[in-house]
């Protein structure tokens, strides 16, 4: 039991207690004032073999490296990878870069994380951090929300199996209730997030031993 | 019988092929080999756990590989097994999620394996939210024989009445199967099953709420779906129904041709009815002596 309890996902700097290997977080709020930060402090890593799968969707990779960084990321090729699906990328010479050219090509988005995921696991990073930043786009590109379902099965699915990390954005405001409530079926639990004059306060639904009221988010 | 998951590989090259075989069947899997698209089609069944395929097959590639798993097993998990790397690949349909092992990563023989087992065991690549008690769930829906239990005709007359009292075109009992929704009993329509991902009532079954759908058209989640156009299914309500341990095994539904409101009063007898259904289930199970 002790063991199993070392394995557990940690988060420095925010009010919320470790979660269980394999878990899926949806988290929501407005993207630019508070959940996107949230999602990438999320991400953030301080295990020795601890890696970040980014899907990056509504800004480029350069930018969201960045965003990553000043969120508190180590930005190390060999273990922080993107796939780049903004459209807005420029050249991207690195490995550690993979590009699709809309955020509806669902099926290119979903190999491409396959193929990074395999690349960290590969380089001895195999407690794999995936972040979809955000997934606004896929549901918008997407005539059919059905595929996005079935990206959400195929990729929740990969980090509940590889007892990995996974962490998606969603600005609830962007979507109709039903599209955002089913989105939430696809997840362990959902962290609300919302700021209150630049402070951010959290909230969890559907994990045990979490703050299910607003609490305030540490800088 | 074995109770390993079950796994297709297809690869023509017969030694790589023996030699992936070998390795999916050490991680605990019963494995076929196919050398073709044709092949793989004639062996496909709802059976199949998983499929992993090479991308180059003679007649065919790995996103033919994916269509022909879908239309027979929708839900089943596809691995693209392949040393193309993923931007040498043709760009797929957004219906063609799949899942992808690179054969350029190290060991990558025992990593597919790794990902296949789990994958087969655990995965789903359904194109709807999955209850999180799905296995559960469907033990619970295959407890009820609903011809064994007689219940048709008490069905029959339940759906007649609801659709006469709330004036809609179709009332329906219908159970949620694995890949399909089975309608046992239907008034107003000659409904005998729909994929599962084209019904409302995949997500009826998730909540304890009603499920309101005032305009199909109007709502994301089914404004695409061309099943639901075909069947003239513009509005719905829909409870679903439970076993006595609490897991959903199907729902009773209004739809109508028309968009359509329910009022609170409405919602509260669509649940008296849906009350009905479970209690009929219930009572004819234990007079057949069912634990």
């Amino acid at each position: 039991m002790a063991q199993r309890r070392d394995d557990r996902y940690t988060f420095d700097g925010l009010p919320l207690n470790p979660v269980e290997p394999g878990t899926s977080l949806l988290v929501t709020g407005p993207v630019l004032s508070g959940a996107r930060e949230m999602g990438l402090r999320l991400l953030c890593s301080s295990d020795a073999d601890g890696g970040t799968v980014l899907v990056a969707t509504d800004k480029d990779a350069t930018t969201m490296l960045a965003d990553f960084e000043r969120h508190g990321g180590v930005l190390d090729r060999e273990r922080v990878r993107v796939i780049d699906c903004a459209q807005e990328s420029g050249d991207l010479p690195e490995d550690s870069v993979s590009t699709v050219n809309t955020p509806a090509d669902l099926t290119g988005i979903g190999i491409e994380y396959s193929g990074q995921y395999e690349s960290t696991y590969a380089s001895g990073y195999t407690r794999v951090r995936t972040g979809i930043i955000t997934l606004t786009p896929l549901l918008v590109y997407s005539d059919d929300v059905r595929a996005v379902y079935r990206f959400l099965n195929t990729i929740t699915g990969r980090i509940g199996t590889a007892d990995g990390l996974g962490i998606c954005v969603l600005d609830p405001n962007a979507h109709e209730e039903q599209v955002v409530e089913s989105v939430a079926q696809f997840f362990d639990g959902r962290v609300d997030v919302r700021a209150d004059q630049g402070a951010l306060d959290l909230r969890v639904a559907g994990l045990r031993d979490q703050p299910t009221n607003w609490t305030p988010v540490g800088t | 019988m074995s109770d390993s998951p079950t796994v297709l590989c297809a690869q023509s090259d017969t030694d790589e092929r023996a030699e992936t075989a070998d390795a999916l069947g050490d991680a605990g899997l019963a494995v076929e080999g196919v050398r073709s698209l044709d092949t793989l089609t004639a062996a496909l069944d709802r059976s199949v756990d998983c499929v992993v395929t090479a991308f180059d097959l003679p007649d065919g590639d790995g996103f033919d590989v994916v269509d022909a798993v879908r239309s027979v097993n929708p839900a089943c998990v596809v691995i693209l097994y392949t040393e193309h790397a993923p931007s040498d690949l043709p760009r797929g349909g957004p219906e063609q999620v799949v899942e992808y092992v690179p054969r350029t990563v190290p060991e990558s023989r025992e990593r597919l394996a790794d990902v296949a087992a789990m994958a087969a065991a655990e995965v789903t690549q359904a194109a709807y939210p999955v209850p999180e008690t799905e296995s559960e769930r469907l033990s619970a829906v295959q407890r009820y024989d609903v011809d064994q239990l007689a219940a048709i005709d008490a069905f029959d007359r339940l759906t007649a009445l609801m659709a006469s009292h709330f004036d809609i075109d179709v009332a329906f009992v219908g159970l949620m199967d694995e890949h399909e929704e089975r309608f046992v009993a239907c008034e107003g329509a000659n409904w005998r099953t729909l994929a599962r991902e084209d019904t409302i009532c995949t997500h009826t079954i998730l909540s304890d709420e009603t499920m309101v759908v005032e305009d199909t058209h109007e709502d994301p989640r089914f404004a695409e779906v061309d099943a639901l156009k075909q069947l003239d299914i513009r509005s719905y309500a829909g409870v679903r129904i439970t076993d006595e341990e609490g897991s959903a095994i199907g729902a009773v539904c209004c739809t109508d041709g028309e968009p359509r409101r329910y009022t609170q009063t409405e919602i509260d007898d669509l649940q008296r009815f849906a009350d009905e259904v479970e209690e009929q289930l219930l009572l004819r199970r234990r007079l057949q002596g069912a634990p």
